[in-house]
């Protein structure tokens, strides 16, 4: 029974310093929000089991720090990777003109073997911030994400907890859609790291 | 319900060593007037953990009571075999007991093997039958009113075995967890096993522990019932309908059990959860909860992983035992391989029993068997090592007054070398009041042959050069509203700035607080409020900008200055020390990342030439970028030590005393700590990393210091019999002799010789760097010594070159 090969799916997510990269990360995988998370440096990946379709999967999140400076090393991670999360924050204009540039960015040093089937999943993060403060319309956003290839497009509060969940369910579907169809032209590249087994029902209750 | 335990007056000498048959004890339903309650057996170190922080630990007793039968039955019950209803199980903490205190420690190291020969009477516990945690947590129950108990041994990652109580009423008390190491009663039971039949496994083939004693107590007076679907849950008193729901049903074995450990939601659980009479769902689900949390952390790996880690002579026996468990064993082969937790847990243990070892040999050295065959487990450096470490007082922590007598009381300048100086302040650390000065001359804000009015003439000076920079941008109104590219520049320099000072150290008391209000109405902050220490924090790095204009602001200078700032409490004076670190951090920055590379790549030559088996294994785990070091070269374990660590760290770093880039070394000491587990279970770049980054928070200060300069010195060797044989000395050849004499100031001819190699090694040549990588090491006549591991013999940091930039250009920045 050890020998059930277990599909494991690697999500980059990228955006500006700041945006809620770690707290949505967190939010997904702990169901926990911290208000004090330090600035990410370097990168880090949490793990989660889900089940898509009946199908049991190992999601690995990989969270980055925000600071163009830091990309360059991006390369160590980016490779294999199955699905990209493109994070803005809406009430930072200057997050959402950043997303192109990133997904550029992804592109390049990733190089999939085919970057416009490549599934990316925009997510605008701070809907909990009050309505005044708040930069970016969803029309907008949604006039990118269908420009870019209809990427698929959510509004979140890492804070609140809200879509998260519902955003992730679709990134891990197009994820495994992706390592699906690079494992059919042949690629094996990423599919066969092991289960690290992350606890993924933490959030019953404890005693 | 009395809301906290008071203890009665307290019991004179007469109540101890009365008859079995003295029936002269209270029942708890009239406490006052009566005399106490026989205290049957007990327990030391029981411990509730109201917090995850081990200081809020509550020491305290579980003991088991039997107090007087109500008037009613008092004829029909006798004192041998009690009722269940009138015995009592109940956890005190020990500042709640009072003076019969002697008590319950005598009757803690009774024999228990046969029932008390004596009667001990004790005041009576508080009653308790709901959850609401007391003022001092401390609760009783009748056994009669317990449902279940839930057990949780020490085994599997978890140090603490705990129990839980639930009662009929549905309610949990909280869990208690025992301390074994600590409890001397646990210590002389476990013992006794051992030399009885070398058996260190209690009934159910676990390592024994306390809450097995807890166990004993009760199945002498009632029935205990083990469930079959919840190894954990055990059944006290159970009705037929409890059996059949915790699944005394042949058609639910253990394996039933274990596969749902696994199934992360799956629908079994669900059926199993929905087949559980309601009040006792709460007790199953959280039953379910710890025993996934043992085997997420534990269990899933493969055989042959643990094969090799049996194999391992590095393993703890206590491990080892473990291992051989056949629970653990069946458990093996029931989960798919996650070397990571295992890797982890292992680390955890090794270390725990490290401890555990050192508290116990010096408490009473023929404690456990185990002893003499684990000594000496890791490596023969840790012998040079602890060598090191011996030496007398020089890790004696620098304090003012040694300072002060290093200095000319009239004239203020040094009498000492700085060698020596810098000798004990690398080894020993300096207290607060010390490293408000010390850090000056560390950070090379004063020089060190300076005089005291030299001194007061330069920070004045220094201060007005503050002003004049902070000047720069306070007073360019234009500039601050944001007009033209310079303005948009500043802005968002500003805006990255304050995002994250706003997440910097807030742990730390002066940057805790949100007491005034934002001075900018617009920021994403203005609705939370800021403090004093944050505003300084931003205003000096949007300085430090004009002082360096062509760096601009990078995540994690706001964590280099932090501590800085927190010494100083001084903006001039803070900013003039953080300006001396960028000197030394500055190409840790640079927007072509050329710094990083350098030191990453000087990593990986460093561990190829110190240990090419662990280098190999890296390679083959694609893991020879040594990424996974990165955050700790960025902000020198910023983020991997507390504070007062971080503080204790860098002084020692800043006095270059063995190396300039002693942090590599000290990164090199972190590997080596953790390679038995490394070359063991970690097999992928992402394993690796995954560690690495998670050693966060668990890094010994002190002994990683120690291996780092043991290892600096092994290097030394190694390049010294390199060179000898190759026929060169090199510049570093006399210098053991130096730092051994420290008698020398670090400006000797042999420093400077090599610190100009170092120079070089830095990001001018980093693509050559990157290109010798894979080849510095063994070509059949001994090693190659390359540039950069020369380098690290220098007592000099790298710096950034700069070709002219100076301040004051006023040229804004590339954007990135």
């Amino acid at each position: 029974m050890s020998s059930r090969k277990k599909v494991l799916l690697k999500v980059i997510i990228l955006g500006d310093s700041g945006v809620g990269k770690t707290s949505l990360m967190n939010q997904y995988v702990n169901k926990k929000f911290s208000a004090s998370y330090k600035a990410t440096i370097g990168a880090d990946f949490l793990t989660k089991e889900v089940l898509v379709d009946d199908r049991l999967v190992t999601m690995q999140i990989w969270d980055t720090a925000g600071q163009e400076r830091f990309q360059s090393l991006g390369v160590a991670f980016y490779r294999g990777a199955d699905c990209c999360v493109l994070v803005y924050d809406v009430n930072n204009q200057k997050s959402f003109e950043t997303l192109d540039s990133w997904r550029d960015e992804f592109l390049i040093q990733a190089s999939p073997r085919d970057a416009d089937s490549f599934p990316f999943v925009v997510i605008g993060n701070k809907i909990d911030v009050d309505d005044g403060k708040r930069q970016v319309h969803q029309k907008r956003a949604m006039a990118f994400c269908q420009g870019k290839g209809n990427l698929p497009y959510f509004e979140t509060s890492a804070k609140e907890a809200i879509n998260v969940e519902q955003a992730f369910e679709v990134i891990a579907r197009h994820a495994l859609a992706q390592e699906e169809a690079e494992e059919y032209t042949g690629d094996f590249g990423s599919s066969t790291i092991v289960d690290i087994g992350a606890d993924s029902e933490n959030d019953g209750c404890g005693c | 319900m009395p809301d906290e335990y008071t203890p009665p007056a307290s019991p004179t000498a007469s109540f101890y060593d009365l008859s079995e048959d003295d029936e002269d004890y209270s029942t708890i339903t009239h406490t006052s007037t009566g005399r106490g309650v026989k205290l049957l057996y007990t327990k030391s170190k029981v411990y509730v953990h109201p917090t995850p922080s081990a200081k809020d630990n509550i020491p305290g007793f579980i003991a088991l009571m039997q107090q007087k039968p109500p008037s009613s039955s008092s004829n029909t019950t006798s004192s041998s075999t009690p009722s269940p209803s009138n015995l009592l199980l109940a956890w005190l903490p020990e500042s709640a007991i009072g003076t019969a205190y002697d008590t319950y420690v005598k009757v803690d190291l009774l024999d228990t093997s046969t029932p008390p020969k004596q009667t001990y009477l004790v005041p009576p516990p508080p009653i308790s039958s709901g959850s609401s945690p007391l003022g001092s947590y401390s609760f009783s129950i009748p056994v009669s009113q317990i449902y279940s108990l839930l057990v949780r041994p020490p085994s599997l990652g978890w140090w603490w075995g705990s129990i839980v109580i639930n009662s009929r009423s549905g309610d949990s008390f909280p869990a208690l967890f025992f301390h074994d190491s600590e409890c001397a009663s646990t210590i002389a039971q476990s013992r006794a096993r051992t030399q009885k039949n070398f058996d260190p496994f209690g009934e159910s083939g676990e390592l024994f522990w306390g809450g097995d004693e807890v166990l004993r107590w009760l199945k002498r007076f009632v029935k205990v019932e083990r469930s079959e679907i919840e190894k954990t849950v055990y059944l006290v008193d159970p009705s037929k309908d409890d059996l059949l729901s915790f699944g005394q049903r042949p058609v639910i074995d253990s394996t039933a059990g274990k596969d749902k450990s696994r199934g992360e939601g799956s629908s079994s659980d669900n059926n199993i959860a929905a087949a559980v009479m309601d009040p006792f769902t709460k007790a199953i689900k959280s039953a379910r909860w710890t025993l996934l949390e043992q085997f997420a952390k534990v269990t899933q790996f493969s055989r042959q992983t643990a094969n090799n880690f049996l194999d391992n002579p590095n393993l703890p026996p206590q491990v080892r035992k473990l291992l051989k468990n056949p629970d653990v064993i069946s458990l093996q082969d029931d989960f798919d391989s996650a070397r990571l937790y295992l890797a982890r847990w292992a680390m955890g243990i090794a270390e725990q029993s490290e401890k555990e070892r050192a508290k116990i040999v010096w408490k009473r050295e023929d404690m456990m068997e185990m002893e003499d065959s684990a000594v000496g487990e890791f490596e023969i450096l840790d012998v040079e090592a602890g060598n090191i470490a011996g030496s007398g007082d020089r890790r004696k922590i620098v304090e003012m007054k040694e300072w002060n007598s290093w200095w000319n009381k009239s004239t203020g300048r040094l009498e000492i070398t700085v060698d020596e100086v810098k000798e004990r302040l690398f080894h020993g650390g300096c207290d607060t009041a010390v490293r408000k000065e010390a850090w000056l001359f560390l950070l090379e804000v004063y020089p060190w042959d300076s005089s005291k009015d030299e001194r007061a003439a330069l920070m004045n000076s220094k201060r007005d050069e503050y002003v004049r920079l902070k000047g720069k941008w306070w007073d360019d109104v234009s500039r601050r509203e944001g007009q033209g590219e310079a303005g948009e520049y500043w802005r968002d320099q500003k805006n990255r700035i304050e995002k994250d000072v706003h997440r910097t150290d807030r742990n730390i008391p002066i940057f805790a607080g949100e007491d005034t209000p934002h001075p900018d109405p617009d920021s994403q902050y203005s609705t939370i409020g800021t403090n004093v220490h944050l505003e300084q924090m931003k205003d000096m790095l949007l300085t430090y900008n004009e002082y360096n204009t062509t760096l601009g602001y990078v995540q994690g200078m706001s964590d280099l200055l932090a501590p800085i700032y927190a010494v100083f409490q001084d903006d001039a004076v803070a900013f003039w020390a953080f300006v001396g670190f960028m000197e030394r951090m500055e190409r840790n920055f640079l927007r072509d990342q050329s710094g990083m590379r350098a030191q990453l790549v000087t990593l990986d030559q460093l561990v190829q030439l110190m240990d090419p088996v662990l280098w190999k294994h890296l390679e083959k785990a694609e893991s020879t970028n040594f990424f996974f070091f990165f955050r700790m070269i960025l902000v020198w374990y910023k983020r991997e030590f507390e504070w007062n660590d971080v503080l204790r760290l860098w002084e020692g770093l800043w006095t270059n005393y063995l190396s300039g880039q002693f942090h590599l070394f000290v990164a090199l000491a972190v590997l080596e700590r953790h390679r038995a587990v490394i070359m063991d279970h970690l097999q992928h770049f992402d394993e690796v990393l995954k560690y690495i980054n998670e050693l966060s928070g668990t890094i010994e200060l002190n002994s990683t210091l120690i291996r780092a300069e043991a290892l600096f010195y092994k290097f030394q060797r190694t390049i010294e019999a390199s060179d000898r044989k190759h026929g060169f000395p090199s510049p570093g050849t006399t210098r053991p002799m130096v730092r051994l004499t420290h008698r020398r100031t670090d400006s000797s001819t042999a420093t400077t010789a090599t610190s100009n190699t170092a120079n070089s090694t830095g990001t001018s040549t980093s693509s050559s760097a990157a290109a010798n990588k894979g080849k510095a090491v063994d070509k059949g006549d001994g090693p190659e010594i390359t540039e950069q591991l020369r380098g690290l013999l220098a007592r000099d940091f790298v710096r950034v070159e700069k070709k002219e930039g100076e301040e004051g250009k006023g040229k804004t920045p590339a954007r990135e």
